[in-house]
């Protein structure tokens, strides 16, 4: 396997590098304009099993090139690089925007903000090119948002595989767990510590 | 429990005045917008439901997503007819007015309640329904009032375009007896894509229907305390009817207390127990429990003999003491009161305190001789104890009474 690092692969495995997909928080991963609904959750993989699609992949609506991926972590990461894999017969994407923190982004808003960094892609079949990041300003990501906004041509677009490279730190952005709503107070749900007959007593 | 924000479209163009639905369509509509949010509200606690109007003067959004269902439905309120539907630009404000929405976790949908013609093509439509489909909204279409085969095509093609794995649903009402809400009830659009309803979709059909899983008729979501006291009372009813048919039971084995109190007793038993059964049948009328023991008071009234002056509840118990105890069981029988359990108590007490009674249940039951000195002594023990007890209950009776 051809890797464009100037490292010979053999001493150093590559693939530990890409595991910032273990820190993606794979249900909450979600896309816009793709046909079947789920099927973004697929491409995110080991990097070794980059080129396999046994498990399906990312397609948009015929006749809509457009597609928009909201990838959320579950710690804060840092992102050096970005892979992609397209399809064949010009369905790879040409460009790619990312925003960074912002949740709930659709095809208006991607289209009228400035994103954080815009790459221009070339079709990377076999998942060897990586695009580099302004690393300064992909230090503390909670989410990305990436927006394809069109393709070499094809009617419609495929992406196979999504890596990322970086750290993982473990710091955790504030989020509320359970919420347990209460019709109606029920006493023994909320018991006094002096009630359950612990703790110290306070004159 | 889909987490959704909820825009309704409603059309209040002059096709709206028309009565072909029960009072008007314009109120027929609000009806049914009036259930929908109902149904969403509860299905989640989150969910927010906005309203606006397509027709008037132009579209106007009335309320935005929220969950507050009194806002929602006090802004129906006052609503004015005229004008034209507009219908694109109703989606289009709809979908803005969702993206804006406070809590990004939630799902988008429009409900488009369509009942005038659609002026714009097919091809306008599908081209919203394509941006609908792109942004992830689900759209649902009520077709009702106005009925001519483009307007359904039109939408018909609307949905095709907006339909991303059957989130989006289009339902037919033609005009007819049934109201536009009820029809509504049994579609996905209150169902929510097949979850089997909630609690408030499956109550509005029960009621509906005139028939349904409730006991009581009443639905236990909706009113848990009301539910709660019926089925109290229900139960406590049973058990007085057990003990009484125990009481019964030994009664229609004594003697000289005739066949006629017992009759009437049983007379007296069968109605509560058949109240008792058909209550559960009774689901639309709110029959409480008072009632029914006025009616049970009314007929053991009426089935006691002429010879007993103390048929009336009200009564001084102290007064009728001095007479039938058999007569006191039956008024006691009939009329409901809270310290029924311990009235029973009481009663068996007296019974066995009644000498003449006991004597004669043994002299009944074989191979007891009631002048044996051991079954004596135990008579006179027995006879001790009740009579600390009834003294102890007469005094709260006396104080119950009054």
């Amino acid at each position: 396997m051809a890797c464009l690092h100037d490292h010979s692969c053999e001493d150093h495995d590559c693939s530990s590098d890409w595991s910032l997909y273990k820190h993606t928080d794979l249900s909450k991963v979600s896309a816009l304009n793709e046909a079947a609904s789920g099927s973004v959750k697929s491409i995110f993989r080991a990097w070794e099993q980059r080129l396999n699609t046994s498990e399906g992949h990312l397609e948009s609506n015929e006749g809509d090139p457009e597609l928009l991926v909201f990838i959320p972590f579950t710690s804060d990461v840092k992102i050096r690089s970005i892979s992609v894999v397209g399809g064949a017969d010009g369905t790879s994407p040409a460009k790619m925007r990312a925003f960074i923190n912002r949740e709930g982004i659709d095809f208006s808003d991607a289209q009228n903000m400035q994103p954080v960094q815009e790459w221009d892609l070339v079709e990377n079949l076999q998942g060897v090119l990586e695009y580099q990041t302004r690393y300064s300003r992909f230090q503390s990501v909670g989410n990305i948002t990436l927006h394809f906004p069109d393709n070499f041509g094809g009617d419609i677009t495929q992406i196979h595989y999504i890596g990322l490279k970086g750290e993982a730190t473990q710091l955790k952005r504030d989020v509320v767990a359970t919420i347990v709503y209460e019709l109606m107070p029920n006493p023994s749900d909320h018991k006094t510590r002096s009630e359950t007959g612990g703790g110290l007593s306070q004159v | 429990m889909v987490l959704e924000a909820t825009m309704i479209c409603i059309d209040n163009s002059e096709w709206m005045r028309n009565g072909d639905y029960s009072p008007n369509r314009f109120q027929a509509q609000a009806d049914a917008v009036n259930l929908i949010c109902g149904a969403k509200t509860q299905s989640n606690p989150e969910n927010t439901v906005g309203v606006l109007t397509m027709a008037g003067k132009g579209v106007r959004v009335l309320v935005t997503p929220t969950s507050d269902l009194g806002k929602i439905l006090a802004c129906m309120h006052g609503l004015e007819i005229g004008g034209e539907m507009n219908l694109a630009a109703g989606i289009q404000v709809a979908q803005l007015a969702l993206k804006h929405r406070q809590n990004k976790k939630q799902q988008q949908r429009i409900i488009v309640f369509a009942g005038s013609p659609v002026k714009y093509d097919k091809k306008v439509l599908e081209l919203i329904g394509r941006k609908l489909k792109k942004n992830s909204v689900a759209l649902d279409i009520v077709n009702f009032g106005e009925e001519d085969a483009e307007k359904t095509e039109k939408l018909e093609a609307l949905l095709a375009a907006v339909n991303n794995n059957d989130s989006s649903h289009i339902v037919n009402v033609p005009p007819g007896a049934s109201a536009l809400s009820d029809v509504l009830i049994s579609t996905p659009i209150f169902t929510g894509d097949g979850e089997g309803g909630t609690g408030f979709a499956a109550a509005a059909a029960a009621a509906a229907a005139g028939g349904g899983g409730y006991d009581f008729g009443v639905d236990p979501n909706l009113d848990p305390e009301l539910a709660l006291a019926l089925r109290v009372s229900m139960e406590e009813e049973r058990a007085r009817q057990e003990a009484a048919a125990k009481k019964a039971a030994e009664e229609a084995g004594k003697q000289e207390k005739g066949e006629q109190q017992s009759t009437s007793q049983d007379a007296i038993m069968t109605e509560n127990v058949n109240a008792g059964i058909s209550e559960p049948e009774k689901k639309t009328r709110d029959l409480t429990d008072d009632e029914n023991a006025l009616l049970q008071q009314a007929l053991a009234m009426s089935m006691d003999d002429a010879s007993s002056s103390v048929a009336v509840r009200d009564t001084d118990m102290s007064d009728a003491s001095a007479d039938d105890h058999d007569l006191q069981l039956a008024l006691q029988l009939s009329v409901q009161e809270s310290a029924g359990d311990q009235s029973e108590q009481t009663d068996m007490n007296k019974l066995l305190a009644d000498q003449s009674f006991v004597s004669s249940i043994l002299a009944s039951l074989p191979g007891v001789d009631p002048n044996d000195p051991s079954v004596k002594d135990l008579l006179a023990s027995m006879q001790s104890q009740s009579e600390q007890k009834k003294d102890e209950d007469k005094a709260p009776k006396d104080e119950e009474k009054k």
